[in-house]
């Protein structure tokens, strides 16, 4: 399994550890976008420092490891990359994103419970009963927790129960 | 003396309030609760729990972090000992010998062992802490800029240095928390930087966010590709007490590994991980039978166990002396004082004595709360290692969740924690290792700061790191440190490259 990706590193046989190989890519290219993302703010002044000198020596040393690291990839044998999986990860991303979306306007007990059945669909081991009961479950137990045992100033339901104002507030950001 | 000794009543004083004492009963409680769970540790624990302290005074929420920090270590101990799985870092080496010895029927004396060894190393650690805490505060008044920047240049030297794998790549990790420690305001002139107009990140990313996203979410995503194979101990747990044989064995392991794990915590970048490699291999090369280890020799527990746990205490001594978080935990405890508007640093002493003293006697407490907890809870910690893993991560991803939102009340954290679960999965897909990361989202704005202040006091000379004397040894050590390191590296590798084809 963890050597799944080494097909693709024979192929294109000059690249040698691809770990390290597009690692170092993917840091140039965030040192890059650091130093498209601050250049108008001003540098030195004289002898003190602006607001933008700190990040874009910061993004500079890294772009460099960055290329370091990307041209022992090309020098050193590493391993391939390991397969990635995208259910998991895909799920996880869709629940934290529905509850984000969620909990403002419909309030914690319905953005919670979707966000679980969302999770559920990240193994494959999940069975829906299963997964409905467990859901309700730890509903009950985060709106005990949260709001009332922890005294947070969450939202249990919505505003309203229009049909209506639900889809509004759903779509109005902020 | 006589001051350390009237500090400490001062500490007990506060922490022996019954409102506190519940905190740390509690704190201990449901961080091991938390931490006995497969592939959660500290970090992750921390970050998950640390909502639930928001609405506590700071002195409360910090005894029970502290509380959940060490329940946490316990529960990754028990972890290790019962299935293998060793549920952080730092009780990696647990795995070796208390498995073995779970296996042989004496998971009991194992547990128990783990918990007496860790509240030794935790009684000794704690006058440690008590007993340097003064000193070491003077000397942080001797600390200019210069001196402050060169001493975290240090500490992120030692996290790289004992970062698994890559040097490199470990420094790259450093220089990309760094970098992200950048968007937000400017400390001086307050323009917004990297910030692309977006309100949630004016006041910078969150380091829950950061943490509880690499960490938390990239783990939970990481365990799912795994299919479920545990080899949870269904013997049962009988003769929970170790044997007398069974405590002379340990007696000295329990005492080298305090002082080992106590030494290691201090130092910047090391902390637990690394006190427990350390003791365990020592055990080893003393022994008179090495290979006993690995096959449930009780020492092999002890050791590591007891250095662990000094090593956890001892590396509050840089945080609340000179306010530089040794480590990617304390990082979070930098992050919780923030919050609470607690500023870690010498002046806690000086200025917030009872919060000071009260934390350092509930370290105490929190260890002798493990030890009364734990041992007749063994038996719901193994129930609760049985619940399928299918069942646990929606549990642990809605508590995360409603806690990244609960800090600011914003959605956005929730986005951007789910964006950092990608980057977190994406990095340890390609071999980097997201710790020295946090220590450098955390310590970046410190430095930077620092740095610009020293760089005005100096006129814009550079040299002034490396003249000042503090400083410049300070620097030489972290120099000496990478070059040590970086050596015999280059060496394998270029001999690698010769004898590749």
């Amino acid at each position: 399994m963890s050597e799944s990706g080494g097909g693709a590193s024979e192929r294109a046989s000059f690249i040698r550890a691809p770990r390290d190989f597009w690692g170092g890519l993917a840091l140039i290219a965030l040192a890059l976008f650091a130093l498209w993302a601050s250049r108008d703010l001003p540098g030195m002044r004289g002898f003190a420092f602006g607001p933008g000198t700190a990040p874009r020596m910061f993004a500079v040393v890294l772009g460099v490891l960055g290329l370091t690291v990307s041209i022992t990839g090309l020098t050193t044998k590493g391993p391939g990359i390991e397969r990635f999986y995208f259910r998991g990860p895909f799920f996880i991303t869709l629940s934290v994103g529905l509850f984000a979306w969620m909990v403002r306007p419909l309030g914690l007990v319905i953005a919670s419970f979707l966000s679980i059945l969302a999770a559920a669909g990240a193994t494959p081991d999940a069975r829906l009963i299963e997964t409905l009961i467990w859901g309700a479950l730890l509903t009950a137990f985060c709106c005990l927790l949260f709001p009332v045992a922890l005294n947070l100033p969450l939202q249990l339901w919505p505003n309203s129960w229009e049909p209506a104002a639900i889809l509004k507030s759903l779509f109005e950001f902020r | 003396m006589i001051d350390l000794l009237h500090n400490l009543v001062l500490g007990f004083s506060v922490s022996l309030s019954p409102m506190n004492l519940f905190l740390c009963l509690v704190g201990a409680l449901v961080g091991t609760l938390i931490g006995v769970l497969p592939g959660v540790g500290p970090l992750a624990t921390i970050a998950m729990l640390l909502p639930i302290t928001f609405g506590l005074p700071p002195v409360g929420a910090l005894i029970m972090l502290a509380g959940i920090y060490y329940g946490a270590q316990y529960g990754g101990s028990t972890t290790s000992i019962l299935i293998n799985i060793p549920g952080e870092s730092s009780s990696v080496v647990t795995t070796l010998d208390g498995h073995q010895m779970a296996r042989q029927g004496r998971a009991g004396p194992a547990l128990s062992i783990a918990a007496i060894g860790s509240f030794f190393a935790g009684c000794v650690s704690t006058v440690l802490v008590a007993a340097l805490g003064a000193p070491l505060t003077s000397i942080a008044l001797l600390f200019g800029p210069a001196e402050y920047f060169s001493l975290m240049v240090l500490g992120l030297c030692f996290a790289v240095v004992l970062a698994r794998g890559s040097i490199l790549k470990a420094l790259a990790m450093v220089m990309m928390g760094l970098l992200m420690s950048m968007v937000g305001s400017d400390i001086e002139t307050g323009q917004s930087r990297m910030a692309f107009d977006i309100p949630e990140l004016s006041d910078g990313i969150g380091f829950v966010v950061v943490a509880m996203g690499v960490f938390g979410f990239a783990e939970i995503m990481r365990n799912l590709e795994q299919t479920e194979s545990r080899d949870v101990i269904k013997a049962k747990l009988t003769g929970l007490m170790p044997t007398w044989p069974d405590l002379k064995a340990a007696a000295g392991a329990i005492g080298r590994g305090t002082v080992l794990g106590a030494i290691l915590g201090i130092l910047p970048g090391g902390g637990a991980v690394i006190a427990a490699f350390a003791a365990y291999t020592f055990e080893k090369k003393m022994a008179r039978d090495p290979s006993r280890f690995g096959r449930g020799a009780i020492e092999g527990v002890a050791a590591p166990e007891s250095a662990n746990n000094a090593a956890a205490q001892t590396s509050f001594i840089p945080l609340l002396t000179l306010g530089i978080p040794p480590n990617a935990v304390m990082a979070l405890m930098v992050g919780a004082m923030t919050i609470h508007g607690i500023v870690p640093g010498p002046q806690v002493m000086t200025k917030q004595p009872d919060l000071f003293w009260g934390m350092i006697t509930s370290m105490w407490l929190g260890n002798l709360m493990l030890v009364v907890i734990n041992l007749p809870l063994v038996g719901v910690w193994v129930k609760l290692l049985q619940v399928p893993y299918r069942l646990l991560f929606p549990a642990i991803l809605i508590f995360c969740s409603i806690g990244v939102y609960s800090i600011n009340n914003a959605p956005f954290d929730c986005v951007l924690t789910a964006v950092f679960g990608l980057v977190g999965y994406w990095l340890v897909k390609h071999d980097f290792e997201p710790a020295p990361m946090l220590l450098g989202f955390v310590l970046g704005p410190l430095m930077e700061e620092n740095l610009r202040r020293a760089m005005l006091i100096a006129r814009g000379d550079p040299s002034t790191f490396i003249t000042r004397p503090i400083s410049g040894s300070l620097i030489g050590i972290a120099v000496l440190l990478l070059i040590v390191a970086v050596l015999p590296m280059i060496r394998a590798k270029r001999d690698e490259v010769f004898v590749e084809e």
